[in-house]
C-alpha cells in the first residue's frame, strides 16, 4: 500500500497523517461537534458515517478551513496547522468535493480549474492549465472536455470536474462529501475505481456517506458519528450493515418497510402526452404518459434535472403545461387552479419543503392550516377559531409523531424530518386520491425516513395512488410497485418492481438503454 | 430657408456628437458592469457621477484651484473610489440590501454635491473643459477622420476601455475571479478566492469609472457644473448593463444606440422634419431613446440567461 | 434589518442640506422656487428682486426673506407653502405655475395672509378669493428685441434656439424671438429644438452642439439648463442671447445681451398694497414699458446698427407700433 516516494503523481507531498483532535464547535443552540477525534492516513480511505445533523459536515468544514473550531486542533504530520480559510487548507494540500458542487456554471471546465490557482500572477495562462488538466484526466481515466461550459455537463461529468480540480490543486488529502448522492449506479462504480487508484497512489481520502453498502464496499476504516460525537472508529473487516446502522441511529433500524400485498383499483391518475417547459423556457417534459391506480406506488427514478420536478409541478398546477392531458379521478384537471386541484383530491409534498411547502416564520399551527385556511372547520364567522386550529394541530402532532415544543413554535425551529412529517400530516389529513411525494426523505434523518416510508405504505394500503419521485434508487426500489425512469424529459421505460434490477435502471437513467 | 448641408454632412456631424454623448454612459456602464459581474448591483452610480462631476470641475475652475484637467480627473477618480468603497462596505461587509444601499448612495451624492456646490461655488461653475484632440494622421481621413478622430481624450479612453474590459474579464486572474464570485461565490470561496476582496475591488473600480463618467460629463462634454446635472444618466448606465447582457461590447452598442437615438431626435427637431406637413411634437421625440431602449430590452431575452446568478446576493460562508 | 435602516437613515439625513433660511424683521416674505437662487435664470431673478426691495426698504431689519429652493416636487412645495402660512409670513410667493393648484387650496385657509404666484394671471377673484396676487412676464417682448439683434449678428445666417419645454414664459420668449428674427432678416434659418427639461444641463449641451454642427453661430435659450449651451457656443466663438438673468459675467465672450426680469417694482408694489390692507386681486405683467424687463449688455462689442435696430424695436413695442404675438401662426 505504501509507495516508496513521498511525492504524489499530482505533484503534492503526501500527508502521512492528518488528525483532528478534541474538536468542538458550537452554533447557537447546538453543539455540532463535541470533542471529536478523527484522523486519516496516506493511502487510506476513511469513511465518515452518520445521519444528517450528526456533525460530519461541520467537522469536515473545519478541516477545510470554512469554520474555525471553538476547541481542539488540527495536526498535519504531527505539526499543528491553523486554517483560516480554504485558501490555507488548499495550500496545505487539502481539497474538498462538496455535496453541492462548487463549480461556476458559466465558466468553462478549464476556467473553473484555473480559478483555484493562486501562484499564477495577474494574467491567466489557460493553455497551460488546459494541458495539465488533460494530462490529469487521462491519468485517472476521468473523461472531460476542458473547453465546454460547466452548465452543459451532466451531474456525473461535473463530479469528474470536481475530482480533477481537487487533483489539480495538488490535493493530497481529499474530502468527498456524499459524492454518490446524485450518481447513477454505473457512475458510482466508475467513481470508486478512481478513488481506489488515488488511494493506492498515496492520497488520503475521507468519504462521507450515509449509504451503508457503499461505505462497506469502499473504505478501509469507518468512523461513525451521532449527535456531534464520535461513536466509534472501526476497521472495515466483516462489519455488518445492521451493526453500522445501530451505531448511527442508536437503535435497530428497519430498512425495508412492510409492503403488504394490495389489490390495485381503478386508474386514479392518467397523464397523457404531457409537455412543459423548464425555468429557462426549454422543453423539459416531452410527451410524458403515465398511469397510477388506487393502491399503487409509481416510482419515478432518474438523475435530478431530467424533468421529474417539472412533472410534479405540472400535475400539481404550479407550472403550465404546453400540451397533453392530466386526468385525476376521471376528470381533466389541467384547466383547474391549484386550489381546485387540491379540492379534487390531489396532495403534494414538494421537493423543496422550505421554499414551496412551508413558511419558516409561521408557527406549526399556521403551517398546518396553510392550504385549508378558509375551511369552515377553522372559522368562526369571519374570524379564525383558534381553539379549533389548536385541536387540529395537536392532533396532527400526536398522530404523526412530530417532535415540536408546541403548536405555537415557529416552523423554522423544527428539524427537517419533523417539517417533512408536518407537511405529510397536513397533506394526508385531506384524505387525497393522489399523493405526489417528491424527495420525501431527502435530508431527513433515518428515524424520520423510516416513519415517513411507513406512512406512505399505509396510504398505499388504504387505496391512495402515490407518485413517488426520488433520486435515491434504494428508496424507489423499496417502496414502488412500478418504476418509471425519466431521462431528458422523457419516460424511457416503465418496469415492474419485481422485474427491476439496479444495473438496468442505472443504464436507463444514463440514457443508455430503454425498456 | 434653403440650406446647403448634405445628408453626408449631417451623418458625419451626428456620428461625432453621438460618440461624445455616449462617453459618460460608457464609463459609468462599464464600471457598473464590473460591479455587477462580481455580484453587486450598485444603484449609487448617479450619486457618484454627480460627485465626480462637481469635484473635477471645481478643482480645475477659478473658484477652486485652477488645476490642470488631469488633476480634476484624478480627483473625480479618487472621490469615485471612496464612494465605491462606501458601497462595498455597506453591501459586502454589512450585507445590506443592495438596491436600498445604492439609492442611499445616490441620495448622498445628490445632497452632498449640491451642498458643496452651494457652499464652495455659490453659482454655476464654468470650467472651460477638456479640448478636443485630433489624432495625428487619422483625423485627416475623409469622413471617418472627423467622426472618430476629432474627439476629446476621454472619449478615446472610454472606447478603448471596451476591449480592455473584455480582456480583463477573460484573460486575467482577477477577471476570472470577478466572473466566478458573481455566479457562485460559494464555489469561488471553496477554491480559495477571497470573495469579499474581489467584490470590494470590483465595486471600487466601478466607483472610479463612475467618477470619471461624471468628470467627462462636466469637464469634457458640457464644461460646466450645475446642481443635479447628471439628470438620471447614472440610472440609464445601470439599465445599459442589463441592456447589454453584461457584455462590454453590447453595453457599448447600447450606449451608442441610446445616444444616437437621442441625437437623431434632436436633428429631427433642428431640421424641422415634418410628417405630412405637420411638425412632430418635441415631447414625443424626446421620448424616442427611452422607448427604443425599452423595446430592445423586451426583445433581448438572452439577457436573463446571462445575469450573474449571485447578483444582489450577499455572500456568507457556510450558508448553503 | 436594523443595520440597513440605520444606514439609509444616516445617508438620507446627510443628503438633506439645510435649505431653509429665516431671519427676523417686520415685513416677512417667504418664497418657494423650483430651482436654486444661483441658477442665473428664473429663480435667481426673483430672488435678486427680493434682495433689491429689501435694500430699498432698509435691510434685514425692515424686511425678512425666507426661501425654499430646488422644489421640483410639487407636493413637497405645497407642504412648505402651508408651513410658511402657519408661521405667519405676510407674503408668500409660489414661484412657478406648477404650484397653482396647491396655492388655491391653501389660500382660503389663511385669509389674513397674502399670496402671490406666477407666471399666471388668475388672482382667484372668480372663486371669491381676495388674498392672491398673480404675475407674469411678457417675455415675448424682450424675446423680440433679442431676435432683432440676433438676426443682424449671425454671419452664417443660421440661428439656433435651445428650448426647455413648450410652455410658460419659455415659450413666450421663444415665440417673440422668432418673430424678431423673421421681421429683421427673413433669409436667416431658424433651428428650434427642445430638451424636455428645465434642468438637464447636458441635454442643453447636446442640443446646442447639434445646432452648431448644423451651422448655427448665434444661439438663444431659456431656463436654468442653458448653461451648458452657453458654454458650447462660447467655445465655438459664437454669440448667445440670454433671458431672465444676466449671464454675461460667466460667459463674457459669448453673451451679447440678456433680457433681464426686474421683479423689484412688482414686488415693491405688492408690499405697499399689503401694508395698506390690500392683500391681493392684482395681476402684474412684467413688460418693457413698466421696466419689468430690461436689457443688460456684456463685453461683446455690438455694432451701432444692431444697437439702433434694438432700440427701434423696443420703442416700437412701447409705442404699440410693433405688436408681438404670444403665439406663432401655425
Amino acid at each position: 500500500m505504501m509507495p516508496p516516494t513521498t511525492t504524489l503523481p499530482s505533484g503534492h507531498t503526501r500527508i502521512e497523517t492528518a488528525a483532528l483532535q478534541g474538536i468542538s464547535k458550537r452554533f447557537p443552540g447546538v453543539l455540532a461537534n463535541d470533542h471529536v477525534n478523527f484522523d486519516v492516513n496516506a493511502g487510506e480511505i476513511h469513511a465518515l458515517l452518520g445521519e444528517n445533523g450528526a456533525g460530519k459536515s461541520t467537522l469536515m468544514k473545519i478541516l477545510y478551513g470554512l469554520y474555525q473550531p471553538d476547541e481542539g486542533e488540527i495536526t498535519l504530520n504531527g505539526e499543528v496547522a491553523r486554517f483560516h480559510s480554504p485558501a490555507d487548507s488548499l495550500t496545505a494540500g487539502i481539497g474538498m468535493i462538496h455535496q453541492h458542487f462548487m463549480l461556476v456554471p458559466t465558466l468553462t471546465v478549464t476556467e473553473n480549474v484555473a480559478l483555484g490557482i493562486r501562484s499564477g500572477g495577474p494574467l491567466l495562462n489557460l493553455k497551460q492549465v488546459r494541458k495539465r488538466l488533460i494530462a490529469l484526466s487521462d491519468a485517472y481515466g476521468l473523461k472531460i472536455d476542458p473547453d465546454v461550459y460547466v452548465w452543459q455537463l451532466s451531474v456525473g461529468e461535473q463530479q469528474r470536474v470536481e475530482i480533477v480540480k481537487a487533483l489539480y490543486q495538488g490535493g493530497a488529502l481529499i474530502i468527498l462529501d456524499e459524492p454518490t448522492a446524485v450518481l447513477t449506479p454505473q457512475e458510482v462504480d466508475e467513481l470508486f475505481v478512481t478513488l481506489r487508484q488515488m488511494r493506492d497512489e498515496g492520497h488520503s481520502l475521507i468519504f462521507i456517506s450515509h449509504k451503508l453498502y457503499e461505505v462497506q464496499d469502499l473504505s478501509d476504516r469507518i468512523t461513525v458519528m451521532r449527535d456531534g460525537r464520535v461513536v466509534d472508529t472501526i476497521a472495515n473487516h466483516g462489519v455488518e450493515q445492521r451493526t453500522l446502522a445501530r451505531m448511527m441511529v442508536g437503535r435497530d433500524v428497519q430498512f425495508q418497510p412492510d409492503r403488504p400485498p394490495v389489490t390495485v383499483g381503478e386508474v386514479k391518475l392518467a397523464v397523457r402526452s404531457l409537455c412543459a417547459q423548464n425555468d429557462r423556457d426549454l422543453l423539459a417534459l416531452k410527451e410524458v404518459s403515465l398511469e397510477i391506480r388506487a393502491g399503487e406506488v409509481l416510482g419515478i427514478a432518474g438523475v435530478s434535472g431530467n424533468g421529474q420536478r417539472e412533472l410534479a409541478e405540472c400535475i400539481a398546477g404550479l407550472r403550465p403545461a404546453t400540451g397533453g392531458e392530466v386526468i385525476l379521478n376521471g376528470h381533466s384537471i389541467l384547466s383547474l387552479s391549484v386550489q381546485e386541484r387540491l379540492q379534487s383530491g390531489l396532495s403534494f409534498v414538494p421537493e423543496e419543503r422550505n421554499r414551496h411547502g412551508t413558511i419558516g416564520s409561521f408557527s406549526v399551527a399556521e403551517n398546518a392550516i396553510l392550504q385549508n385556511n378558509d375551511a369552515p372547520q377553522f372559522l368562526n364567522g369571519p374570524f379564525y377559531n383558534f381553539e379549533a386550529i389548536r385541536r387540529y394541530t395537536v392532533d396532527l402532532i400526536q398522530k404523526f409523531n412530530i417532535k415540536t415544543p408546541g403548536h405555537e413554535t415557529l416552523l423554522k425551529n423544527l428539524s427537517g424530518g419533523n417539517v417533512q412529517k408536518l407537511i405529510l400530516a397536513r397533506e394526508l389529513s385531506r384524505q387525497p386520491v393522489l399523493l405526489i411525494a417528491a424527495q420525501p426523505t431527502r435530508g431527513v434523518d433515518i428515524g424520520a425516513s423510516e416513519y415517513i416510508r411507513g406512512v406512505l405504505m399505509q396510504q398505499r394500503s388504504s387505496g391512495v395512488a402515490i407518485l413517488l419521485i426520488s433520486e435515491d434508487l434504494d428508496e424507489i426500489m423499496a417502496l414502488s410497485d412500478r418504476i418509471a425512469v425519466m431521462y431528458e424529459g422523457e419516460v424511457v421505460g416503465v418496469v415492474d418492481r419485481d422485474d427491476a434490477d439496479v444495473e438496468t435502471l442505472g443504464l436507463m437513467m444514463a440514457g443508455a438503454q430503454r425498456a | 430657408m434653403e440650406s446647403s448641408r448634405t445628408l453626408l454632412d449631417i451623418l458625419i456631424a451626428a456620428s461625432g456628437l453621438t460618440l461624445a454623448a455616449a462617453t459618460p454612459f460608457l464609463f459609468a456602464a462599464l464600471g457598473e458592469l464590473f460591479a455587477q459581474r462580481s455580484g453587486v448591483l450598485n444603484l449609487g452610480v448617479e450619486g457618484i457621477m454627480l460627485m465626480g462631476a462637481f469635484t473635477s470641475v471645481f478643482v480645475i475652475s477659478d473658484k477652486g484651484f485652477n488645476a490642470h484637467p488631469a488633476v480634476g480627473l484624478l480627483v473625480a477618480m479618487l472621490v469615485g473610489a471612496l464612494m465605491g468603497l462606501m458601497m462595498a462596505f455597506v453591501s459586502v461587509t454589512l450585507q445590506a440590501e443592495q438596491g436600498i444601499s445604492g439609492i442611499g448612495l445616490t441620495l448622498f451624492g445628490q445632497g452632498m454635491s449640491t451642498l458643496l456646490f452651494r457652499v464652495l461655488a455659490a453659482g454655476v461653475i464654468v470650467a472651460g473643459g477638456v479640448e478636443k484632440i485630433d489624432l495625428p494622421v487619422l483625423s485627416n481621413l475623409p469622413v471617418l477622420g472627423s467622426i472618430f478622430f476629432h474627439q476629446d481624450i476621454l472619449t478615446y479612453a472610454a472606447f478603448a476601455l471596451v476591449p480592455i474590459s473584455v480582456w480583463v474579464l477573460n484573460r486575467t486572474t482577477w477577471g476570472l475571479q470577478v466572473r466566478a464570485v458573481g455566479q457562485n461565490p460559494q464555489a469561488a470561496d471553496s477554491m480559495g478566492v477571497n470573495v469579499a476582496r474581489v467584490r470590494y475591488s470590483a465595486v471600487i473600480l466601478g466607483g472610479v469609472l463612475a467618477g470619471v463618467a461624471g468628470a467627462s460629463l462636466s469637464m469634457a462634454l458640457t464644461g460646466v457644473f450645475q446642481e443635479n446635472m447628471t439628470a438620471g444618466r447614472g440610472f440609464i448606465a445601470v439599465a445599459l448593463v442589463y441592456f447589454g447582457g453584461w457584455s462590454p461590447w453590447k453595453v457599448m452598442a447600447g450606449a451608442l444606440l441610446f445616444s444616437a437615438a437621442n441625437n437623431l431626435q434632436i436633428w429631427v427637431q433642428v431640421l424641422d422634419v415634418r410628417v405630412a406637413g405637420a411638425a412632430i411634437p418635441p415631447n414625443l421625440l424626446i421620448m424616442l431613446p427611452y422607448v427604443l431602449t425599452i423595446v430592445v430590452l423586451i426583445f433581448a431575452r438572452e439577457r436573463q440567461r446571462r445575469e450573474p446568478a449571485a447578483l444582489t446576493k450577499p455572500f456568507e460562508r457556510g450558508e448553503n | 434589518m436594523k443595520k440597513i435602516v440605520l444606514v439609509v437613515l444616516v445617508i438620507a439625513l446627510l443628503s438633506l442640506g439645510g435649505m431653509t433660511l429665516a431671519q427676523d424683521g417686520p415685513f416677512r416674505v417667504a418664497i418657494v422656487m423650483p430651482s436654486s437662487t444661483t441658477d442665473i435664470s428664473w429663480s435667481q431673478s426673483i430672488y435678486q428682486g427680493l434682495l433689491d426691495v429689501q435694500e430699498a426698504m432698509g435691510g434685514e431689519s425692515a424686511m425678512e426673506i425666507a426661501f425654499t429652493e430646488g422644489m421640483f416636487d410639487v407636493a413637497a412645495a405645497a407642504e412648505t407653502l402651508r408651513g410658511y402660512a402657519e408661521d405667519g409670513y405676510d407674503l408668500i410667493i409660489a414661484h412657478g405655475t406648477q404650484y397653482g393648484t396647491s396655492l388655491f387650496d391653501i389660500a382660503p385657509d389663511f385669509p389674513d395672509t397674502s399670496f402671490a404666484w406666477g407666471t399666471a394671471t388668475d388672482t382667484g377673484a372668480e372663486q371669491g378669493l381676495s388674498n392672491i396676487f398673480a404675475y407674469e412676464a411678457s417675455a415675448e417682448e424682450g424675446g423680440y428685441v433679442n431676435g432683432v439683434m440676433a438676426a443682424l449678428m449671425t454671419k452664417n445666417n443660421i440661428i439656433g434656439v435651445v428650448g426647455p419645454v413648450q410652455a410658460g414664459d419659455a415659450l413666450l420668449y421663444i415665440n417673440g424671438f422668432i418673430q424678431g428674427v423673421k421681421a429683421t432678416n427673413p433669409d436667416a434659418e431658424l433651428l428650434v429644438a427642445y430638451t424636455g427639461s428645465f434642468s438637464d444641463v447636458a441635454a442643453g449641451t447636446d442640443v446646442a452642439n447639434t445646432h452648431i454642427a448644423a451651422g448655427a453661430d448665434v444661439l438663444t435659450g431659456t431656463s436654468q439648463m442653458v448653461v451648458g449651451a452657453i458654454e458650447a457656443i462660447q467655445t465655438e466663438g459664437g454669440y448667445w442671447f440670454g433671458t431672465q438673468f444676466d449671464q454675461s459675467p460667466q460667459w463674457p465672450d459669448a453673451v451679447v445681451a440678456s433680457q433681464v426680469y426686474n421683479w423689484a417694482p412688482t414686488l415693491a408694489d405688492m408690499i405697499t398694497r399689503i401694508q395698506s390692507g390690500e392683500l391681493g386681486g392684482v395681476a402684474y405683467t412684467l413688460t418693457l414699458e413698466n421696466e419689468g424687463q430690461t436689457f443688460v449688455f456684456g463685453n461683446v462689442a455690438i455694432p451701432a446698427n444692431v444697437l439702433a435696430a434694438a432700440g427701434e424695436a423696443a420703442a416700437g413695442i412701447l409705442s404699440g407700433d410693433i405688436e408681438v404675438a404670444r403665439e406663432l401662426p401655425q
